[in-house]
C-alpha cells in the first residue's frame, strides 16, 4: 500500500519548514501549497489522503476553502488554528473538518491527530464493532459496554451518546453534532443536557470522573473519545 | 421603659431667614442630643412657584443636617404647627416671625401667641433677630393713599377739636405730628409733605380762635407750619434710612443664603456639565436670569447647559481679554454688559476658567445691587471649575505615571523573561549545528531544552495576550450552565498531559448544582492556580475543593507551600507583581489573569492563609440567572 499523501495548505514559511520534514520523516508523502487557490488546485489534481489547512490564508478565508473541498471530497481535513478561538474551531468542525490543532503544537501532537484522522478514513468502510481502550470495551454489535471486564448498564440515551462518540473514532464531536445525533433535530440549544449525560457516562465509565481518561473535554467545543487511553 | 426622646420642631417657610432657623434647630438638637424635625405648613393660600421651590431647598438642607421632614396641610400656620407639635410630642418649637404679616399681628395674634394659647406642653421659641421684614417702600400715588391721608388728617382735626382751646398749640401739635409721621410711614414722603401743609392750614382755619378769621401769615401759624414740615421731613428721612438698613440687612441675608446654597450644590458636582447646570439653575432662581457657561475645549469653546445666549456676542476668545483687563472699572470681575447680556470672566486663582453669560428675563436688566452677588457667584463657579480641572490633572498625572510604571515593568519583564528562553534556544540550536560530533545524550539534552524553553515562551506570550484581551474587553465571556466536574476535569487533564500525574486531591461533593461559566476561561483560572501551587510547593499535595451556597459556587485551590506574606495578599493579583523572594517562575501575570476572568464572571477571588501552613486561593462565582430545566428522567 502506498504511503498516505498529505497536502499542507499553509502560508507561513517557518511552519512549512517544520511540517514538511516532520511528516516526511514519518514516511508520509507531502505536498505543500502557500495560497488557497494553489491548495485547491493541488487537492483536485492529486486527491490527497489528508489536508492540513491553515485558517489564516493570504488570498481566501480557510473556512471557504474547507467548504469548497467538502463539495467534492470526503477526505479528512485537519485545521491549524490560532489558539483560543473556540468559535472558529466549532465552525470548522461543523463545516466538516475532522480535527483541529491549536498553534503552537508539538510534533507528537500533530502526528497523533494525523494518525487518528487517517485511521478514520481507512476504517470507514470496514465496520469495527468492538472498540477497546484502557480497560474500556465497547461492543456496538452486542450493544454491550464493559469496564475492566465488568458489564456496565447504560440508559438508552447514555448509550446513544457513547455510540455517537465511538463512531467518530477518536475525532472531536462538537456539542451541536452530538446534540443533533443523540436528541435529534431541535436539541441544539440544550448543551447542558449533553453535559449532564456526559457527567453520568463518566461516573459510570471513568475510574475518576474528575480525571477522565476516555471522555476528553474540548472546552467550549465538544468531546472526543480517547482511543489510546492508558490502562491501569 | 425609657420614654422616647422628644424632638425639636423647626417651622420653615420660604423666607431667606429659614437658613438661620435650620442652623438653630440643628444646634439645639445636637446640644440636647435629640432628633429634630423640619415642618412646613401648607395653608392652601396662593403660593408662588418660586416660593415652593425655595421651601424644597430649605427642606433638603434641613434633611442634609439630619432633620426629619414633615409637610402638613392646615388652614392656618398655628393650627398646623400645633397639630404636629402634639403628634410628635415635641419639646420645643422654633419659628421665625415673618409669617405674621401685619404689625399689629405681632402684638396680639402672632402665631407664637396663638400657639401659647393653645396650651401646648412645648417651649415655643421665636427666633427674633430684631430685623423684621421692612416690606417694600410705599409711594403715595394711589387714590386710596390720598383718601387715607385726608381721613387721617380729618380724624386728627376732630381729635384736636376736642382739646380745650385757648391757644394750646402744645397739645394739638403732637396729634398732628403723629398723624404726619404715620402718613409718612404708610404712604411716603410726597403725601407726608402735603399732610404737613394741610395740617398747618387746618390748624389755622379750624382750631385757632376765633375760627376762620386768621390768615396763615400770622407768625405762630407760620411757625406751626414750618415745624410740621420739618417734622414730616425728619420722620420721612428717618424711616427711609431705617428701611434702607433693614433692606440691606435682608438683602445680605438673602445673598449669603443663596451663596451658601450655591456653594453646597457646587460641591457635589463632578463634571463641568454638572457645574453649568447647577450654576444656571441657581442664577435663574436668584436673579431671574438665564445663564450659560462657556468653557475652552480643545481648540474651540463649549457652551453649557445651553448654546450661547446671544449669538451676536463676540466669541469668548475675544471677550476674555476684555474681561480680564476689566474694561469697565479695571476690576477683572466686573461684569461687562453687552446689549442685554452680561458677561463675566470665571477667574479662579491662577487663570480664567471660562465665561459666564447672564441674560435677565425682564427688560430692566439686573438691579445694580445684585452685581456684587453675581460676582460672588462667578467666583464660586470659577473655583469649582478650577477644583475640577486640578482633580482632572492630578488623575491624568496618576494614570500617566501608572502607565509609565506598567510600561517599564513590562519592558523589564519582557527583557528578562523573553530574552532568557530565546537565548537558550538560539544557543542550543547553534551548538547542534556546529560541525563535529555531539554525543546522543548531549543532543537530546539540547533538544529537550529547546522544547522546554519554547514552551515557556509560548506560555508567557499566551498570558500576555490573554490579559490584554481580557482587559480590553476583546474576550467575550460565554457562560454556559455546566457541571463543575467537567471544567475541573479538563483543567486537570491539561495539567497532567503536560507534566504527568500530579498529587492533586479533588473533592467535589455529589449534587453540586450546574454553574453558569465560561469553561475555557475557568479552566485557565484553575490551571494558573494549580501551576502556582505546584511551583511554590513542588511535590507537595494540593487540594481542589468546591462547595455551594445559595446564589454562589465556591472553588478552592490550596497548597502546603510557604504561603503569602502578610501585606501582599491583595497585591499578588496585580499585573507583574511578584513576591520579593519569588523563585524562578512566572512573570506575575497568572493571578492577574485569574482575577480578570473571575471578575468578568461577576465573581470574587482572594487568598488566605491555610490552617496548618500554605495558602488557599478561593474563588466565588455567582449562580445568576435561572438554571435550565434538567433533561427528563434526570434529577
Amino acid at each position: 500500500m502506498n504511503q498516505p499523501l498529505i497536502l499542507i495548505i499553509e502560508d507561513e514559511e517557518p511552519l512549512r519548514r517544520f511540517l514538511i520534514p516532520t511528516l516526511s520523516s514519518q514516511r508520509y508523502q507531502v505536498l505543500s501549497a502557500v495560497t488557497a487557490t494553489e491548495g485547491l488546485a493541488m487537492a483536485r489534481s492529486h486527491n490527497p489522503d489528508l489536508v492540513l489547512l491553515d485558517l489564516g490564508l493570504p488570498d481566501r478565508d480557510g473556512m471557504a476553502v474547507l467548504k469548497e473541498l467538502r463539495t467534492w471530497s470526503r477526505k479528512p481535513v485537519v485545521i491549524l488554528s490560532a489558539r483560543n478561538q473556540e468559535c472558529d474551531k466549532v465552525r470548522a468542525l461543523d463545516q466538516g473538518a475532522d480535527d483541529y490543532l491549536a498553534k503552537p503544537f508539538g510534533a507528537a501532537e500533530l502526528l497523533a491527530r494525523i494518525r487518528v484522522a487517517l485511521r478514520h478514513t481507512l476504517q470507514a468502510d470496514v465496520a469495527k464493532p468492538v472498540m477497546c481502550s484502557g480497560g474500556l470495551r465497547i461492543d456496538l454489535e452486542q450493544r454491550e459496554v464493559s469496564l475492566e471486564g465488568r458489564i456496565v448498564k447504560l440508559t438508552a440515551l447514555e448509550y446513544r451518546l457513547l455510540e455517537a462518540l465511538v463512531r467518530r473514532n477518536g475525532k472531536v464531536a462538537t456539542h451541536g453534532q452530538l446534540l443533533a445525533e443523540v436528541w435529534g433535530p431541535g436539541g441544539e440549544g440544550n448543551t447542558h443536557y449533553l453535559r449532564i449525560y456526559m457527567a453520568m457516562l463518566r461516573r459510570k465509565l471513568e475510574a475518576d470522573p474528575t480525571r477522565p481518561r476516555h471522555f476528553i473535554t474540548e472546552p467550549n467545543v465538544g468531546y472526543r473519545l480517547n482511543l489510546d487511553a492508558p490502562g491501569d | 421603659m425609657e420614654a422616647p426622646l422628644r424632638p425639636i420642631l423647626v417651622a420653615l417657610g420660604s423666607e431667606a431667614r429659614a437658613l438661620r432657623l435650620i442652623q438653630a434647630g440643628f444646634r439645639m438638637a445636637r446640644e440636647r442630643a435629640v432628633p429634630w424635625i423640619a415642618v412646613h405648613v401648607e395653608t392652601g393660600g396662593p403660593q408662588l412657584a418660586e416660593d415652593d421651590e425655595q421651601v424644597q431647598v430649605w427642606l433638603q438642607e434641613a434633611q442634609r443636617l439630619g432633620a426629619e421632614i414633615a409637610i402638613v396641610q392646615a388652614p392656618t400656620l398655628a393650627q398646623g404647627l400645633s397639630e404636629v407639635t402634639r403628634s410628635t410630642h415635641a419639646q420645643a418649637l422654633l419659628l421665625g416671625r415673618s409669617g405674621d404679616r401685619w404689625p399689629w399681628a405681632r402684638v396680639g395674634h402672632s402665631t407664637a401667641d396663638e400657639l401659647q394659647r393653645r396650651g401646648l406642653d412645648t417651649r415655643i421659641e421665636v427666633l427674633d433677630d430684631r430685623r423684621g421684614s421692612p416690606g417694600p417702600e410705599r409711594r403715595g400715588t394711589g387714590f386710596g393713599a390720598m383718601v387715607g391721608t385726608l381721613s387721617v388728617l380729618g380724624a386728627c382735626s376732630g381729635l384736636a377739636w376736642l382739646v380745650p382751646r385757648e391757644g394750646n398749640i402744645s397739645l394739638v401739635l403732637p396729634v398732628y405730628l403723629a398723624a404726619v409721621a404715620f402718613i409718612a410711614h404708610r404712604w411716603g414722603q410726597g403725601l407726608a409733605v402735603l399732610a404737613s401743609v394741610l395740617s398747618a392750614l387746618l390748624y389755622s382755619f379750624l382750631l385757632e380762635t376765633p375760627r376762620f378769621s386768621r390768615v396763615a401769615t400770622h407768625w405762630p401759624n407760620l411757625l406751626f407750619f414750618l415745624a410740621m414740615l420739618l417734622a414730616a421731613q425728619a420722620v420721612v428721612g428717618l424711616l427711609h434710612r431705617l428701611r434702607q438698613q433693614a433692606r440691606e440687612v435682608q438683602r445680605r441675608e438673602v445673598h449669603t443664603a443663596s451663596l451658601y446654597l450655591l456653594g453646597r450644590a457646587l460641591m457635589r458636582n463632578h463634571t463641568s456639565g454638572q457645574v453649568a447646570d447647577t450654576a444656571a439653575d441657581h442664577i435663574r432662581r436668584v436673579f431671574k436670569a438665564e445663564a450659560c457657561l462657556l468653557f475652552p475645549e480643545g481648540s474651540g469653546w463649549k457652551a453649557l447647559p445651553a448654546p450661547s445666549l446671544d449669538p451676536d456676542l463676540p466669541p469668548p476668545e475675544e471677550l476674555l481679554p476684555r474681561l480680564d483687563v476689566g474694561e469697565r472699572l479695571g476690576d477683572p470681575l466686573e461684569p461687562l454688559s453687552m446689549g442685554q447680556t452680561y458677561c463675566l470672566s470665571l477667574t479662579g486663582t491662577d487663570r480664567s476658567e471660562g465665561v459666564l453669560q447672564v441674560l435677565p428675563q425682564g427688560m430692566a436688566g439686573l438691579p445694580p445691587g445684585t452685581w456684587e452677588l453675581l460676582k460672588a457667584f462667578a467666583v464660586q463657579i470659577a473655583l469649582t471649575l478650577e477644583r475640577l480641572r486640578w482633580l482632572d490633572e492630578a488623575r491624568k498625572a496618576q494614570v500617566q505615571s501608572e502607565t509609565e510604571r506598567m510600561r517599564s515593568t513590562l519592558l523589564g519583564a519582557i527583557g528578562h523573561d523573553l530574552r532568557t528562553p530565546l537565548t537558550a534556544i538560539h544557543g542550543a540550536a547553534g551548538s547542534l549545528l556546529l560541525p563535529g560530533d555531539i554525543s546522543d545524550s548531549t543532543r537530546r539534552d539540547l533538544l529537550t531544552m529547546i522544547q522546554d524553553e519554547s514552551e515557556r515562551l509560548s506560555h508567557l506570550l499566551g498570558n500576555l495576550l490573554d490579559l490584554t484581551r481580557l482587559e480590553s474587553g476583546a474576550i467575550q465571556i460565554q457562560k454556559e450552565w455546566q457541571p463543575l466536574e467537567e471544567v475541573v476535569g479538563s483543567a486537570l487533564g491539561r495539567m497532567e498531559r503536560r507534566q504527568g500525574a500530579l498529587p492533586i486531591r479533588v473533592v467535589l461533593p455529589e449534587g453540586l448544582p450546574l454553574a453558569p461559566l465560561d469553561a475555557v476561561l475557568i479552566e485557565q483560572v484553575l490551571v494558573n492556580l494549580l501551576t502556582n501551587a505546584q511551583r511554590h510547593a513542588p511535590g507537595l499535595e494540593m487540594d481542589l475543593r468546591a462547595w455551594d451556597e445559595p446564589g454562589w459556587i465556591h472553588l478552592e485551590v490550596a497548597d502546603r507551600g510557604p504561603g503569602i506574606p502578610a501585606g501582599f495578599q491583595d497585591r499578588i493579583f496585580d499585573k507583574f507583581f511578584r513576591l520579593p523572594e519569588a523563585r524562578e517562575g512566572g512573570v506575575g501575570l497568572g493571578l492577574a489573569i485569574c482575577r480578570a476572568i473571575v471578575q468578568a464572571h461577576g465573581g470574587r477571588i482572594h487568598v488566605e492563609d491555610r490552617p496548618g501552613g500554605g495558602s488557599s486561593f478561593r474563588l466565588a462565582l455567582p449562580l445568576d440567572g435561572t438554571p435550565p430545566a434538567p433533561p427528563e428522567g434526570v434529577l
